[in-house]
């Protein structure tokens, strides 16, 4: 028997076309049960794009672009550019001019080092046939974004087959080359490895993944994300750079558009991937300067919030920049938001307490304490000051026994460390 | 009471009439010496001072000779008793390149986790005081994700399963640049295990390594140890694919043995009933351990394991009060924690015995046993010599007793002592292009890299299987290559080990503020082990099964106590997809081909503790499970039946005592453990199959439903298949031989002395029915007439 029968009749697919008893239903039955043994996994159901029953239309007549020939192959990549007038969310192309490159190299962590400019960094997001991870996985969409001379470029390879993959690494790297840092969303966990692993396979020297390079995700996490119902880029998106997109492709369809453009090569299926492709590049332009600008001002706008400085002044200070975190807080003081009041001040103490500015420090908590008596940081705080400093344990006991008796929301953990407190200071009597 | 050494236990026993009525053969195996040689001249002189200050002066000749074939960069396979050192073999090949080349890389293989720890502590002892920086490490399913990324960099020696190496290393060869760049030796440990559908995926993985391998620029050396098996090189060799050079005449000394095998007396003659082996097994582990001779004893099903477990706790718990451990259970649904504290136990002698499944069989280091029972044969010989070999590794003389139970190949196996003495043990047989496995393993290769006009992957045309995958979308052509171009990760699909990859977690709901995971049973068995309420036991506690959740993979359970366990009853229908090839034996049909396999668990018995008799019955609902494989089977028309003059019951009863002997004899005939194959009689189309009903056999028209269908509708079949999905060949084997087959069955019913049928021969009266033995032998005639 031919393997081709022997493989019909393992699966149940007969291996005559034209079997019509009832052989046939239970021989069907049992292909879906050996394909669902076989796909177990795919928890996707893949929605199958319009066959080729409709004309395939050149991607050329889609996607503004055009064939590259390199001496590994060729590929084809697609470029566009943003002017200085030209706006993507609230943000205009000519408001990078001033971006504090400083604070931008504190986006990274660890801290970028060297003296950067913002033409120096190539903006990075790939499009992939999968989240599996691993050697399977391909990228074959690059899209690139970076600033020259007061425009935004965006440069998208793409590898029409898996061919091109080796001219799309190669033309990668030759661009790459000329910058010094890269900027990407997910990219430490996802992106970069993703290409390294490319890189290897195709046994090419790798100089893009070892680059300096800012994360955004991890800054955005970190202010956003008490705010936010999730922090991924379509969500910040929405909610801060005010970037509306119509009818973009969701993400899990898009590895299926490139299986179904190798089979019937039709640009209609791709329009949409390259163009959420280049809209999450310029994105991530116009958040990095919405972050660095969290750096600056702490005037409220409709684009940042307090609670937001006050999230980016403790990143500041974690990242090694207690001046500029201690500046942040201190203009945040005077905030009419009580949570960011009482956070400022947490914060600030804290930074005093470590530069022993006692009297600075318990100013603050003393301020904390007026705005909200139960305050357990603060009450705790000024406890240990009367404790180890003042040796004034009546009155650090009378703060702690006043909070335990009169607040009504302590946590368990809470009121474990109050009693604790109490306990001690009891002893010295 | 004072105690007596083992030496004058086996005197007395040797001595006393009615333990010598029973055991039908007592032989005596003599102590070994040893067989030594010096270090090689290449070995560093600062490992060879290391290993003579551990009082291993010189080598064992076994072991001189694996090392240098090793250096000289030959593949080879070991097959030496445990305790011979085996470890050295690989060690000192290994550290001897690092230490030369300290990038050096090398993968050690272990089957389980309580192997790996065990065997790996040699080598660490050996970095400590060379003081070299060698790094080994572990890496499974347990590692840390914050330790992967170290391990992968820098880790010299990487040991893993092959469960990990397939789904967790392979695909993601990128990350281990730095191991398989350097990578100079793959260590196989435990290498008989890989056999049948596991060692079928094993060898499939392995193209893959070493696929892999190629691409970094790299063809390592592979060092296997196996346990004695027939083929140890024919196997390796079909694991691997590459010549390989067996050494098998170990150095290592080795103890005297004292080997009886035993049949329990019979109680019932005219029944032709024996006394069950769990009696003898349980007066006479009693006595040993009452001795303080340490002993392990092993039976051939969990269940057996918690009941004799059992009836040794109740005995020492008046004796020794305090301490509950003297003896304890073993088996692999208990916890890893559990396990390590038994194992301990046994190498420290708090524990004194042992009851277990096979799954202490294999090298895990539990010390200097003295004795090993074995109640019913395990199946094999490899695995019987290996039971007995875990008593006596150190001391001067051991015990193995072979125990009988009431089936036709224990009972030919006790009454026939030379047949097991001289019989070399079976045959280990992998089946890799086994088209699913294949094809599963070629979606995973093709994940890896891409595969590349002119390879080859197996003996299947490669090509025809790309353009197959192809077409099922998961693979793309271009440029003469095959690349994967799907989402999903192969890898992930298929487990190596069982058909269902996923576990069922059993959790005590005793205390209601408090459930704790108590044991994990695997999806297969979770059928007849934990169904809604079974009887549950974890080192002799009993558990009642409240709710078994098979979406969720939970078993709820409640501590109980009470006088009885369950045994689950499952129908097995078999309907044959296509058949290979036919032959005439007569008016008989003789085929074999590809089934598809039906198993319903549909209830189960109450089985009263010492008395075993059935003090009740349950239903059980369960979903059917499914399974593809191959069988031989042959057909028996009607009308042929109809002219013995026999009621249709007497029939119905002659074929399934035919059977249940056809059942062993031909696990037996093809070398294979018993629970590779199994039985069913039905018809071909899956349409109604043969079952014991309440009193006597009946046909049913379905797994679940007993409805009696019009007699003369189809033609009964008898089917023996291999248990597992795909097929690993049996079957071809058994079409082969029918002839052979069948004579030897007549031969084993009619030289049995039971007057109507018993265990040894047709099965228990009480499920065949007094005319079984009569009928069978008829139906037996039947077939042979030209």
């Amino acid at each position: 028997m031919s393997l081709r029968d022997r493989l019909g009749r393992l699966t149940g697919e007969p291996a005559i076309p034209n079997q019509a008893d009832s052989p046939q239903k239970t021989i069907g039955e049992l292909r879906r049960k050996i394909d669902e043994i076989m796909s177990r996994r795919e928890r996707i159901a893949r929605p199958r794009f319009a066959e080729a029953w409709q004309k395939a239309i050149p991607l050329e007549h889609v996607v503004a672009g055009e064939e590259i020939r390199t001496q590994h192959g060729n590929l084809f990549v697609s470029r566009n550019s943003l002017k200085g007038n030209d706006s993507h969310g609230h943000v205009h192309i000519s408001d990078f001019a001033c971006l504090n490159m400083e604070a931008t190299s504190f986006l990274s962590y660890p801290p970028m080092t060297i003296d950067l400019a913002l033409e120096d960094g190539l903006f990075l997001d790939t499009e992939t046939t999968g989240l599996a991870g691993g050697t399977g996985t391909f990228p074959f969409l690059i899209g690139l974004g970076w600033f020259d001379a007061g425009s935004f470029i965006t440069c998208q390879l793409f590898a029409r087959d898996f061919s091109e993959e080796k001219a799309m690494l190669r033309y990668l790297s030759d661009i790459a080359s000329d910058k010094q840092f890269l900027v990407t969303f997910n990219g430490r966990a996802y992106d970069l490895n993703l290409l390294a692993t490319r890189f290897i396979l195709n046994r090419f020297q790798d100089t893009l993944t070892a680059k300096p390079h800012i994360d955004l995700l991890h800054p955005s996490r970190r202010v956003f994300a008490h705010r936010l119902e999730n922090v991924r880029l379509s969500t910040i998106e929405t909610n801060i750079l005010g970037v509306w997109r119509n009818g973009d492709v969701p993400g899990f369809e898009i590895p299926q558009r490139y299986f179904d453009w190798l089979r019937v090569r039709d640009g209609k299926l791709l329009e949409d991937v390259f163009t959420h492709n280049r809209m999450d590049i310029i994105s991530m332009a116009s958040l990095l300067k919405h972050l660095a600008d969290l750096t600056e001002t702490c005037q409220e706008t409709g684009q940042g919030q307090h609670i937001d400085f006050l999230k980016m002044a403790t990143l500041l200070y974690e990242r090694g920049n207690p001046e500029k975190a201690q500046k942040m807080l201190e203009s945040l003081l005077g905030s009419n938001r009580l949570d960011v009041a009482i956070g400022a001040r947490r914060s600030l103490s804290l930074m005093y307490k470590k530069a022993r500015r006692w009297k600075d420090a318990i100013a603050l908590w003393q301020e904390i304490v007026a705005i909200n008596p139960h305050d357990v940081f603060a009450v705790e705080e000024l406890a240990k000051f009367y404790e180890h400093h003042t040796r004034n344990f009546g009155k650090a006991l009378e703060m702690v026994r006043k909070l335990l008796d009169e607040a009504r929301n302590l946590s368990n953990t809470e009121r474990e460390s109050l009693e604790h407190r109490l306990h001690r200071l009891h002893r010295y009597k | 009471m004072p105690h007596i050494s083992l030496t004058e236990w086996l005197t007395r026993a040797e001595k006393d009439r009615r333990f010598r009525e029973n055991a039908t053969a007592i032989r005596h195996i003599p102590a070994l010496q040893g067989s030594y040689a010096p270090y090689p001249h290449w070995v560093n002189p600062l490992l060879q001072k290391i290993l003579t200050g551990q009082g291993i002066g010189k080598l064992y000749s076994h072991q001189a000779q694996a090392i240098e074939l090793v250096h000289q960069g030959r593949d080879v396979v070991l097959v030496t008793p445990t305790a011979s050192g085996k470890t050295l073999c690989y060690n000192i090949p290994v550290l001897q390149k690092i230490l030369e080349e300290p990038e050096t890389r090398a993968i050690y293989l272990f089957p389980t986790k309580a192997l790996a720890n065990d065997q790996m502590t040699e080598i660490h002892g050996l970095i400590r005081e060379l003081k070299a920086n060698i790094k080994t490490f572990t890496y499974d399913g347990d590692t840390p994700d914050d330790a992967r990324q170290a391990i992968r960099k820098q880790g010299n020696v990487v040991v893993t399963n092959p469960d990990m190496l397939h789904a967790g290393i392979l695909p993601h060869h990128t990350k281990w640049q730095k191991l398989f760049s350097n990578l100079k030796y793959v260590v196989v440990d435990e290498l008989h295990i890989y056999r049948g559908v596991f060692g079928s995926h094993v060898t499939n993985v392995f193209r893959r390594l070493k696929r892999i391998c190629r691409f970094y620029g790299q063809d390592p050396v592979f060092i296997c140890c196996s346990a004695t098996v027939a083929n140890p090189r024919e196997h390796a060799e079909d694991l691997l694919e590459k010549e390989v050079v067996l050494i098998d005449q170990s150095g290592a000394p080795r103890s005297a043995k004292t080997f009886i095998l035993y049949n329990p007396p019979i109680v019932n003659r005219e029944l032709g009933i024996r006394q069950s082996a769990l009696t003898p097994a349980r007066t006479i582990a009693s006595n040993l351990i009452d001795n303080r001779i340490q002993t392990i004893a092993f039976t051939t099903s969990r269940l057996n394991v918690e009941v004799l477990t059992k009836y040794l706790k109740d005995t020492f718990k008046s004796k020794i009060p305090k301490d509950d451990h003297y003896v304890t259970g073993y088996r692999g649904g208990y916890l890893p924690n559990l396990r390590r504290q038994i194992e301990k136990g046994l190498r420290e002698r708090s524990i004194m015995g042992v009851v277990s499944t096979n799954a202490l069989e294999l090298g895990i280091d539990i010390g200097d046993l003295e004795a090993c029972i074995m109640v019913g044969y395990p199946g094999t010989i490899a695995s019987a010599w290996q039971q007995a070999g875990r008593a006596g590794r150190r001391t001067g003389s051991s015990l193995a007793i072979l125990i009988a139970k009431s089936n036709p190949m224990d009972q030919f196996i006790v009454e026939n002592p030379d047949y097991f003495f001289s019989r070399s043990p079976e045959h280990c047989r992998v089946n890799p292009d086994n088209l699913l496995i294949l094809l599963h393993h070629i979606k995973s290769a093709a994940f890896e890299l891409p595969f590349e006009e002119g390879e080859k992957f197996g003996k299947e045309d490669l090509v025809e299987l790309l353009t197959y995958l192809e077409e099922k979308g998961v693979i793309h052509r271009v440029d003469q290559r095959w690349h994967w171009s799907a989402e999903s990760y192969p890898a992930d699909e298929v487990s190596l080990r069982t058909v269902n990859p996923e576990n069922i977690v059993v959790i005590d709901t005793t205390d209601t503020g408090n459930h704790k995971v108590i044991a994990e049973v695997d999806w297969d068995s979770a059928f007849t082990a934990v169904h809604d309420s079974a009887i549950y036991m974890v080192e002799s506690q009993q558990y009642h099964v409240d709710k078994l959740d098979l979406e969720r993979k939970k078993a709820y359970v409640k501590k109980v106590d009470v006088d009885y366990y369950t045994d689950a009853m499952t129908y097995t229908g078999v309907r044959v997809m296509d058949d290979f090839d036919t032959k005439m034996k007569g008016r008989l049909i003789v085929q074999h081909g590809e089934v598809q396999v039906t198993r319903k668990v549909v209830g189960y018995k109450k089985i009263k503790f010492y008395t075993s008799e059935n003090v009740g019955y349950g239903d059980v609902d369960l979903p059917e499970r499914e399974m593809h494989t191959t069988s031989y089977w042959f057909t028996i028309p009607w009308d042929l039946l109809y002219s013995l003059q026999l009621s249709r019951l007497d029939i119905l009863d002659g074929l399934a005592g035919l059977t249940y002997c056809l059942h062993h004899i031909a696990a037996m005939l093809v070398m294979s453990d018993i629970r590779d194959v199994d039985w069913c009689i039905g018809d071909k189309s899956g349409e109604w199959y043969v079952r014991r009903g309440d009193n006597r056999r009946m046909i049913t028209t379905s797994p679940s439903k007993p409805v009696n269908v019009m007699e003369n509708a189809y033609d009964p079949t008898v089917f023996i298949f291999d248990a597992y999905p795909g097929g690993i060949g049996f079957s071809e084997n058994l079409f082969e031989r029918h002839n052979e087959l069948v004579r030897a069955v007549r031969s084993v019913i009619t030289s049995c002395p039971c007057e109507h049928g018993c265990p040894m021969c047709v099965g228990p009266l009480m499920e065949v029915g007094p005319s079984a033995k009569s009928a069978a032998l008829k139906i037996l005639d039947l077939m042979d007439t030209p």
